[in-house]
């Protein structure tokens, strides 16, 4: 078995860590920074807690700590205020803050290869499907978070629909962003079986 | 697993016969035709795969009962459109409900009904066991539920729009797509402990510990 340091991830955690709570000392909207990070923390817990028994590759842990700022950012600014999706709205005058848009994007994109690791390694799945099982997994959890946000919504504003803050208005809003998660997926599945044909036609070294 | 070669699968042909039947009675005269042809776009392209994936992975009697049922539900649904489906007004009088549920029945029945054919390919096609034999179907019935919301948005913004809200089935629901993922998750998770149930009714009882 193959022996795996933890000063890598640690020093992810680390910088993540600072990342996070210097977003987390003024939010826009306390309230709703609250609710954005319910979820987060116990994914960063069991992500550390597992490392003794499962440990992804660096790869995975860089991609997961991006997603986790890009996260971050958005809780920060409630999401629609975003600066960076304010300058993309005026610059394409678009009828939204696309952040969080991207976000979806951007959890398709940087969470599927970690969760190919998940399907190859710890559930030993074989053949071709090692790349579509990661890409349906990012769809299922992107299904199901759609179903908790419009949950929350009814709590939150019962009967307001789309008009509440997660779906700025849009009727269409729970298909687009799964659309865009699923986009990122494939994007970056793409690319990693690309990767991986490449480097596998690279002869490897021949011992003498 | 071994299943027998289809000329001795009786239940089988029993099984497509029926199907097979059903839809042609379902296709004489539908509410919409339109809308009728629409819903089964991806039924023929199901079937499709069904039929040219048999020699190499012939699904067994139990996968195939599941997955008969719940295409012969479909074609009743896509017959009426979906929205005026006899039982789905029965249940609405019945029950003083808002709309014709019977959409939301078939979104149920999805996640009941195809976790186990879900199943069985992905241990036989991807050789998945234990805990991952139940994780990774039901990830792929409910990723599938939410591909499904994905087309049937897309479809109701290019079809003519008097026919895109038939077809979309919404019947005014703001949370249509979430109420219809979640009955797809909660069908699964059914189907998933009846299975568990399923596999401790047919234990040996002699492996089954004895209070005393």
């Amino acid at each position: 078995m193959k022996l795996v340091s933890a000063r890598y991830p640690l020093t992810l955690l680390a910088a993540y860590a600072l990342v996070w709570i210097a977003l987390a000392i003024a939010p826009t909207d306390r309230w709703s920074w609250f609710l954005e990070n319910l979820l987060i923390l116990p994914f960063v817990a069991v992500l550390t807690l597992t490392w003794r028994r499962f440990a992804f590759s660096n790869v995975s842990y860089v991609l997961i700590a991006i997603y986790l700022c890009v996260h971050a950012i958005g809780a920060h600014y409630t999401y629609r205020q975003v600066p960076l999706g304010g300058w993309v709205r005026a610059a394409f005058e678009l009828q939204r803050n696309p952040f969080d848009r991207i976000g979806h994007c951007a959890f398709g994109l940087l969470l599927v290869y970690p969760l190919r690791e998940i399907v190859g390694r710890l559930a030993g799945v074989r053949g071709a499907l090692v790349y579509w099982l990661p890409i349906a997994g990012v769809l299922a959890l992107s299904s199901v978070f759609e179903v908790i946000e419009a949950v929350v919504a009814d709590i939150v504003s019962p009967g307001a629909g789309p008009t509440w803050l997660g779906a700025q208005g849009d009727e269409w809003d729970a298909q687009m962003d799964m659309a865009a998660a699923l986009g990122g997926a494939c994007t970056a599945m793409l690319i990693a079986c690309l990767i991986e044909r490449m480097t596998a036609r690279t002869p490897a070294v021949t011992p003498p | 697993m071994n299943v027998r070669p289809f000329s001795e699968r009786h239940l089988l042909h029993a099984l497509c016969a029926f199907y097979l039947v059903a839809s042609i009675v379902a296709a004489i005269d539908p509410v919409k035709r339109d809308d009728w042809l629409l819903e089964n776009l991806l039924v023929f392209a199901f079937v499709g795969l069904l039929i040219a994936t048999y020699r190499r992975l012939p699904l067994g009697d139990l996968s195939c009962v599941l997955l008969f049922f719940f295409l012969l539900l479909h074609a009743v649904g896509a017959h009426y459109s979906y929205s005026e489906v006899p039982l789905g007004y029965w249940a609405k009088e019945t029950f003083g409900l808002s709309r014709n549920h019977f959409d939301r029945l078939v979104h149920f029945s999805f996640g009941l009904l195809l976790l186990q054919p879900a199943r069985e390919v992905l241990m036989r096609v991807a050789g998945v066991r234990g805990f991952w034999s139940w994780c990774l179907p039901m990830t792929l019935v409910v990723s599938l539920s939410g591909l499904f919301e994905i087309v049937e948005a897309v479809a109701a913004w290019n079809v003519k729009p008097e026919l895109g809200i038939a077809y979309l089935g919404t019947q005014g629901d703001v949370w249509d797509a979430q109420k219809d993922m979640a009955l797809a998750v909660a069908g699964a998770a059914l189907a998933i402990l009846l299975a568990q149930a399923a596999s401790l009714w047919r234990r040996p009882a002699s492996r089954v510990p004895r209070l005393r």
